[in-house]
């Protein structure tokens, strides 16, 4: 499909006019006159004009059945498959101008690269509204493919910008912001970014500018500061309080089916959607303004966004405020996590803290003196020191305000002392786990434990750590983090369709040596399970078949087995057919899947290793370019071999010598 | 798998390491002292502690360093200033490389380096391989990685 032909004018305007005005002014001063630069302008705009047309003509993207491929470029053509399962989010965002001209711009985030992946500048607003539904329904509704397929079709030509949800599953609102709410957002909103332009510009001019300031008293000059210092606040808090009206005016978060809608914005609207089972993590956060209030705000985070892209647009769907109850309410919609109760550090760390802010008051104290000996009026450096009163309760507010919570599913940890987040990580979205502890932490024997997930709050720093905890407390937690996370992953993967394939049992026989590799690949997964248990009363006859089907290819790799194979048969002749009838007596462990064990080998990865080890992996064991163990002679080999197995240890040997030595043979 | 320590050549790297910070270190005093602004010994006794430091703490690491592979999952254990302890478990591995610094070949020695989805943890090196170990740690982990078979990570 294509872009909507007004983008063309649109990013043609909005790529010249930089360009322009940049020209204009070097024009201007360099004195070449109006006409030229009149002439330089258009031309400009004449290229960029053609480019985009181009870049129009060149822009075409596909939804396919599994991938949404965009393929772009003028000078250098991409092509690009974006598999429907890897999109996080899908953002569109809508500037006064453009809605004004009809277009919107969609975004399509995934987790892998650094930066937005399918980036689709610019659609119509109903294109974007449909790609955003269609991308969601590709990815979920694969039962309802045939309505889709003539949704899609009627679509296509004719899109009903009310209609849009019609066809899609019902959207339930879960949090739509109410005027008070939106004028609290404002309240507390604090834009830092002019004091932070104001420090930066003054720091390199205040020279310049202590020269005009009039000589007064200290006293005046300080009230004037005062005053400034105020005004600038203010000022702050105006711009911070009209960003923040103007981004959430109209915030709306919905849920439809299994994805998560948002909407929100006065001038440049945002909407977007994301998929319930992307969420990396909630964050539940307050200060002590909202907290007097009873407010808190909510963000949920996706792998979606890259590093690059600021913290602003990784908290799109964030909820700005809300009455504390109605967010944990909300949180528990999208994360049904139980009531959390939470784990302290032991108390004696709170000395550790008191020993820590009575350094940073020392360190203000000492900066407060230098600056007064060095300025020289007399002001009161050691007022600092007063705010050693406030230790003890900063202290005890950091101790109080840490913890963590193993719930069933999630591991919730609350930090901070000024403001306070609350981190819920799914077990499942773990993606290590990594313990640390300072030269300091070891004195006070504890250790901070962090859950790292693929959420972008990690990259700010507000990890989901449970800091502090006595040693014994945060081995254990990192333990059971671990175990969890394999718990549930493994209990997502046996609720979900990609779990192993098993081959019924029955066909085995004789027909198993004219077996394929794959096939026998795929047994070779599935018996892997002997080895753990002892081999059933019905092994032996299986071993007295396999002498028959040692004529034909597959089963030869056994031939030289001795007889006290059972160990060794259970290890390697997992590739005669005749085995699977065996198997039927596996028992199954306590999550469906039968797995094989594969124990880690003993080697010192430090030294180099005279073969691979390939353990008893299928993959690696019968590589499908090398048909290892079907080989002739492969008989021989393996009577070698047998005549030196006395012991589990020589499964391994021998098959790494079958790996290592088939080469030779060929 | 028991634990297992780095390669006692990795030492070397670390070492020299430590020795061309130390040498960026001093620059700057053997400049000042070399136009007089700064006494004479103050270079070498700056060089002389940055070096006895890093040196120091280079060769720590190497003692502080190991790593385990179990079943489930790769333990490290590394630091020496902060103790970090890493657990990161197969399923999440996305992709493993091994790889030679220019350093590390003139030593002989190679790094394998896994990748999680993770944000801070991201990735994981494990230094002071072989060669030959290097690229069979990275075979390894990836056959541990396939046969742990985790469902999407992120």
């Amino acid at each position: 499909m294509k872009l909507a032909p007004q983008s063309v004018p649109y990013r043609a305007l909005q790529k010249a006019a930089g360009t322009a005005v940049a020209l204009f002014v070097i024009v201007n001063s360099g004195g070449f006159g109006l006409p030229l630069a009149v002439g330089g302008g258009a031309a400009i705009l004449l290229v960029t004009f053609a480019y985009e047309v181009a870049y129009y003509r060149r822009f075409e993207y596909v939804l396919t059945e599994d991938t949404l491929d965009i393929s772009s470029g003028v000078i250098s053509r991409r092509e690009r498959e974006i598999p429907y399962r890897r999109i996080q989010n899908v953002d569109v965002s809508r500037g006064v101008i453009q809605r004004a001209i009809g277009v919107a711009a969609v975004d399509l985030e995934t987790a892998g690269g650094s930066s937005t992946e399918g980036s689709i500048r610019f659609v119509t607003p109903d294109e974007a509204t449909r790609l955003q539904r269609e991308v969601q329904r590709r990815k979920s509704g694969r039962a309802s493919r045939d309505d889709d397929a003539e949704a899609s079709g009627t679509d296509a030509d004719a899109v009903d910008p009310g209609g849009d949800d019609a066809f899609g599953p019902d959207e339930e609102v879960l949090f739509a912001i109410s005027p008070g709410e939106l004028a609290m957002v404002g309240a507390l909103s604090f834009d830092g970014r002019l004091i932070g332009l104001l420090a930066f510009l003054s720091s390199g001019s205040f020279p310049v500018l202590s020269s005009f300031l009039p000589e007064t008293s200290a006293a005046a000059l300080t009230a004037t500061a005062i005053v400034g210092v105020a005004a600038l606040f203010i000022a702050s808090w105006l711009i911070g309080a009209g960003v923040a009206f103007s981004n959430y005016y109209g915030f709306r978060l919905s849920r439809a089916g299994d994805e998560l809608r948002y909407e929100r914005g006065l001038f440049r609207r945002y909407s977007g959607s994301i998929p319930t089972e992307k969420i990396q993590a909630l964050r539940i956060t307050d200060n002590p303004a909202k907290r007097a209030l009873g407010y808190a705000s909510l963000s949920i985070e996706t792998a979606g966004y890259a590093p690059g892209q600021g913290s602003e647009s990784g908290n799109q769907s964030a909820v700005p405020i809300a009455a504390t109850d109605r967010v944990y309410r909300l949180a528990h919609e999208v994360e049904s996590f139980g009531t959390p109760e939470f784990n302290r550090p032991p108390k004696r760390i709170r000395w550790r803290y008191v020993i820590r802010y009575t350094l940073i008051v020392g360190v203000l104290t000492g900066i407060a003196y230098g600056v007064n000996w060095y300025v020289s009026p007399s002001i009161p450096w050691y007022g600092a020191a007063a705010l050693l009163l406030a230790v003890p309760p900063a202290a005890h507010l950091k101790w109080k305000h840490r913890g963590y919570w193993v719930g069933e599913d999630h591991l919730l940890t609350r930090n901070g002392f000024w403001s306070r987040t609350v981190a819920v990580v799914p077990y499942y979205r773990i993606q290590n786990v990594i313990d640390s502890r300072t030269v300091f932490q070891r004195r006070w024997g504890v250790a901070t434990i962090v859950a790292d997930t693929a959420g972008t709050g990690s990259l700010t720093g507000s990890d989901a750590a449970a800091a502090d905890f006595e040693v014994g407390e945060a081995e254990a937690l990192k333990q059971t983090l671990t175990e969890r996370l394999a718990t549930a992953g493994a209990a997502r993967r046996s609720d979900g369709a990609d779990s192993f394939e098993w081959l019924d049992g029955d066909d085995g026989g004789e027909d198993g040596v004219d077996e394929t590799d794959g096939s026998v690949e795929s047994r070779t997964e599935e018996g892997k399970p002997a080895e753990d248990e002892e081999p059933p009363g019905g092994e032996k006859p299986a071993g007295d078949e396999r002498g028959g089907v040692d004529e034909g290819g597959v089963g030869s790799e056994d031939a030289g087995d001795e007889p006290d194979d059972d160990v060794v048969a259970d290890a390697e002749a997992d590739d005669v057919a005749s085995e699977a009838s065996s198997e039927e007596d596996l028992d199954i462990p306590e999550d469906g899947v039968v797995r094989p064990d594969f124990s880690p080998s003993d080697r010192d990865y430090s030294e180099p290793a005279e073969r691979i080890d390939t353990g008893e992996y299928a993959v690696d064991q019968n590589p499908s370019d090398a048909d290892v163990a079907h080989g002739p002679g492969s008989g021989e080999e393996r009577e070698a071999d047998g005549d030196a197995a006395d012991g589990d240890r020589d499964i391994a040997d021998g098959d790494r010598d079958g790996e290592g030595e088939t080469p030779d043979d060929r | 798998m028991t634990a297992q320590t780095l390669h006692p050549r990795v030492q070397v790297v670390w070492v020299l390491r430590a020795v061309l910070l130390s040498a960026l270190v001093t620059a700057p005093f053997v400049g000042g002292a070399y136009f007089e602004y700064l006494p004479r010994w103050a270079p070498v006794a700056v060089g002389g502690v940055v070096l006895t430091l890093t040196v120091a703490h280079a060769l720590l690491r190497y003692r502080r360093w190991s790593y385990e592979i179990r079943e489930d999952a790769i333990y490290l254990d590394r630091g020496v200033v902060t103790q970090v302890r890493t657990t990161v478990p197969l399923v999440r591995i996305q992709h493993v490389d091994s790889r030679r610094g220019p350093v590390e070949r003139t030593v002989g020695l190679a790094s394998c380096v896994v990748y999680t989805a993770g944000s801070r943890g991201a990735d994981v090196r494990i230094p002071g391989l072989t060669p030959d170990g290097a690229s069979d740690l990275r075979e390894e982990l990836k056959r541990l990685a396939i046969r742990a078979d985790g469902e999407d990570a992120v």
